[in-house]
């Protein structure tokens, strides 16, 4: 067991999801057997990234909207790295939009965390790309007009190999980074994370289901398709929960004999003496 | 004895072969013992247009070509009613025939040359070879000897371009990892890599778009591999964010700038210096980098490995800056490159884009600022003093002279063609970061400022450091897309001197 504390005191509000998706990675990272020196994560910008300070793991609080090239490049750099990245909606699907589409073309082995809270929250408010429409705030005092991006459709659609939605829920969290560690390739994973002070949930209660429960087959890219048209992040009527879809796609390392070697081998380019 | 110096153009449609004849013909004279340079002029079209090659040879070295050409070659009607203004009186038109190497035996023969070192290059070449031999014989007895060369000795040289250079220096600075994305003129570097990554145990890796280059090779320096990036103004510009990260995160970078002209997309396939500006200032915040500008393929390499031992050693971004003339035009060189080795001295961490605690992580409390600035300051000093440690500036011609050439890159080539004669010292500043102490060099001399851009940037970085002006008239500045003409570039320089 693995103490993966650090000194630092959160800043996030009081009652703030985050703290259950800290709690959940922290919680299995901790127990698991990859070693504290063989994972790295990556942070982007905005209330998510904060967790890059409440766990003492190696890796790169990077630049707004960069978290999957800067996860790309760490894994290249050491293929033998287990590669946790952590993004905002607004960092995934606004400033880092081209990433999110490519990586899931490249189908590289990273797991993919999107704290999803419609809301700019860091900023103090401003709507992303999956604000619901009508939402006001100091800088859209007419209400949002755009109709919001479908993540789930966006990625399905880009080729992603795992594709999955959780609430942000310790318990939830912990399970599909479980799931996600053991899938070969680039897993998507949102996270549903209300903020409480910008963007509050008062309406996913009773709403949200779990794809588990109802017979979902994982393998369907239609039964995908159709269960991801059911929350079009605009009104709340039914919310599934779970592994959308998951499939075996090539990887992007195993595509070069390069990374093959220092796979077989168990360094990094560090290592490589010339 | 006279030094003889002859231009030869080679014109013609792209895909119509212009460039293998240019090179094979360079290849040729370069290992009988001439001084080869060619440069290439070219359209962004893929078949049509107009492209043409200079290649300049002399029995003494040569880094620049002529705007007068003594042999005119031309594969296509354009090109003769293009370039005939520019053919020297009793110079020689060569043309009405369709295949180019027709012309490599013409040539041959026309210079007194041996046929079988052509056949010996056309099967170096492999590509078409019954078909080229056999229209290279052809010309060859189609021609008649008609001009004298001076007569030299092989000697051990090397035929190659600046882009050669880069790609040659970063293999033997044990670069692990390079990232580009397609932009003309840094292009060709990803090619020259990527034929050797397996022979050499590299990896290059084309990314979605410049801003994913620079942060993949972030993230894969932050791991400890010597990663490098390439691209041109437009794809500068993209990486400039990325930059800023490299100097707060404090990862070791490489970075290739090669200078195309204009603003936005500019001129893609032709040359200019407007860059040097954005080298030295682009990326928010203040923190130390290096700004390297190699002159000759030479000097790309060891640059090039300068730039991978100040990024490792001090954890820093290393520019190295050049343009298409210098990565694109052939050189003969015979001298081998002096290379430092550099060892990988990063390791894997805590990283951050925010000003960070001893943790790694996100700090905003003063002391921790300020120490950290501060840190950043100290690491440019020490810079600046290893530096000492190399050539940060070089002088060529007569010493002492009251006047004296300042440049960088790649006018160096024409320069040191043109002033072979002439009454002046040429300086040549390769640390454009840090700056070396040219004060002494440089107070009361005629000052003559040589740049291929519209405002001459390397001026007021001159009378920054060293307070010293140069006047505007003693300002030679080509902007029009093409490189510096050794002939044009000497009357230039005579009615500067004092």
């Amino acid at each position: 067991m693995t103490n993966l504390s650090t000194n630092t005191k959160p800043t996030w509000c009081q009652g703030c999801y985050n703290f259950q998706i800290l709690a959940g990675v922290k919680n299995f990272l901790e127990k698991s057997k990859i070693g504290r020196e063989n994972i790295a994560i990556v942070t982007g910008i905005g209330c998510h990234a904060k967790i890059f300070d409440y766990i003492n793991l190696n890796g790169i609080n990077t630049l707004h909207g960069r978290v999957l090239p800067t996860c790309l490049g760490i894994k290249i750099g050491n293929p033998n790295l287990t590669v946790l990245g952590f993004a905002g909606d607004g960092d995934a699907y606004a400033e880092g939009m081209e990433h999110l589409i490519h990586a899931a073309r490249y189908n590289s082995d990273i797991k993919y965390f999107v704290h999803n809270n419609q809301v700019f929250a860091l900023t103090v408010g401003q709507p992303t790309p999956v604000t619901e429409v009508g939402f006001k705030d100091k800088t859209t005092p007419q209400g949002v007009k755009i109709y919001p991006l479908n993540p789930i459709k966006l990625m399905l659609a880009s080729g992603a190999s795992f594709v999955a939605r959780v609430f942000a829920d310790s318990k939830q969290v912990e399970y599909v980074l479980k799931e996600a560690l053991k899938h070969k390739g680039f897993a998507f994973i949102e996270v549903l994370q209300p903020c409480l002070i910008f963007h509050p949930d008062i309406s996913y209660g009773n709403k949200v289901y779990s794809l588990d429960k109802v017979g979902h087959d994982k393998s369907n890219f239609g039964q995908a398709w159709k269960r991801a048209q059911e929350f079009d992040y605009n009104t709340v009527k039914k919310i599934p929960l779970g592994i959308f879809y998951q499939t075996q796609k090539p990887i992007f390392e195993e595509q070069f004999p390069q990374l093959m070697n220092l796979k077989k081998n168990k360094i990094g380019w560090k290592d490589v003496k010339r | 004895m006279h030094n003889m110096r002859l231009n030869i153009l080679f014109g013609g449609e792209a895909g119509q072969g212009p460039n293998i004849l240019t090179h094979v013909l360079g290849e040729a004279l370069m290992k009988q013992g001439y001084y080869v340079f060619y440069s290439r002029d070219y359209q962004s079209v893929i078949r049509g247009g107009h492209n043409f090659n200079v290649l300049t040879f002399s029995d003494i070295p040569v880094y620049s070509n002529d705007s007068q050409i003594d042999i005119l070659v031309a594969l296509d009607e354009n090109t003769e009613k293009i370039h005939k203004k520019d053919l020297k009186k009793g110079g020689l038109i060569l043309k009405g025939h369709p295949s180019n190497m027709y012309y490599a035996g013409k040539l041959f023969k026309i210079l007194g040359l041996d046929f079988k070192i052509l056949e010996i290059e056309l099967k170096e070449l492999g590509k078409r070879f019954d078909e080229n031999i056999k229209e290279s014989e052809k010309g060859y007895k189609d021609a008649e000897k008609s001009i004298e060369l001076v007569k030299v000795s092989s000697k051990k040289s090397y035929f190659t371009n600046g882009n050669q250079g880069i790609s040659q220096g970063a293999i033997k600075s044990g670069l692990d990892i390079y990232y580009a994305y397609p932009m003309t003129p840094a292009t060709p570097v990803i090619g020259e890599l990527a034929e050797k990554q397996e022979e050499n145990n590299i990896l290059v890796l084309q990314l979605e778009n410049e801003i994913a280059v620079i942060n993949a090779a972030v993230g894969s320096a932050s791991t400890g591999a010597k990663a490098m990036v390439g691209t041109s103004g437009g794809g500068f510009d993209l990486m400039t964010e990325g930059l800023s990260l490299t100097g707060m995160a404090e990862v070791g970078l490489v970075i290739y700038l090669s200078q195309r002209p204009g603003p936005a997309t500019g001129v893609a396939t032709y040359t200019g210096q407007g860059d040097l500006n954005i080298a030295r200032h682009s990326g928010h915040g203040e923190f130390p980098r290096l700004v390297l500008a190699p002159g000759d393929p030479k000097e790309s390499q060891e640059l090039t490995n300068q730039a991978f031992y100040f990024s490792q050693k001090f954890k820093i971004p290393s520019i190295i800056i050049s343009d298409k003339h210098l990565g694109e035009s052939f050189y003969t060189l015979n001298e081998n490159p002096v290379i430092t080795a550099s060892k990988k001295l990063i390791s894997f961490g805590r990283y951050n884009s925010y000003e960070k605690d001893a943790n790694g992580s996100a700090a905003e409390n003063a002391e921790i600022i300020q120490k950290n600035v501060e840190m950043r300051l100290r690491k440019a000093k020490e810079i600046e003093k290893e530096a000492g440690k190399f050539e940060q500036y070089k002088t060529y011609g007569k010493k002492n002279s009251k006047n004296v050439i300042v440049s960088w890159g790649s006018p160096k080539g024409a320069i040191l063609d043109s002033i072979k004669d002439l009454d002046c010292e040429f300086l040549q500043v390769l640390y454009i970061e840090p700056f070396p102490d040219l004060k002494k060099e440089m107070e009361g001399k005629n000052l003559i400022l040589i740049e291929n851009n519209s405002i001459g940037q390397l001026a007021p970085l001159i009378a920054e450091k060293t307070g010293i002006f140069i006047e505007d008239k003693n300002k030679i500045l080509r902007y029009d897309g093409r490189p510096f003409l050794c002939d044009e570039l000497k009357k230039e320089i005579e009615g500067r001197l004092r």
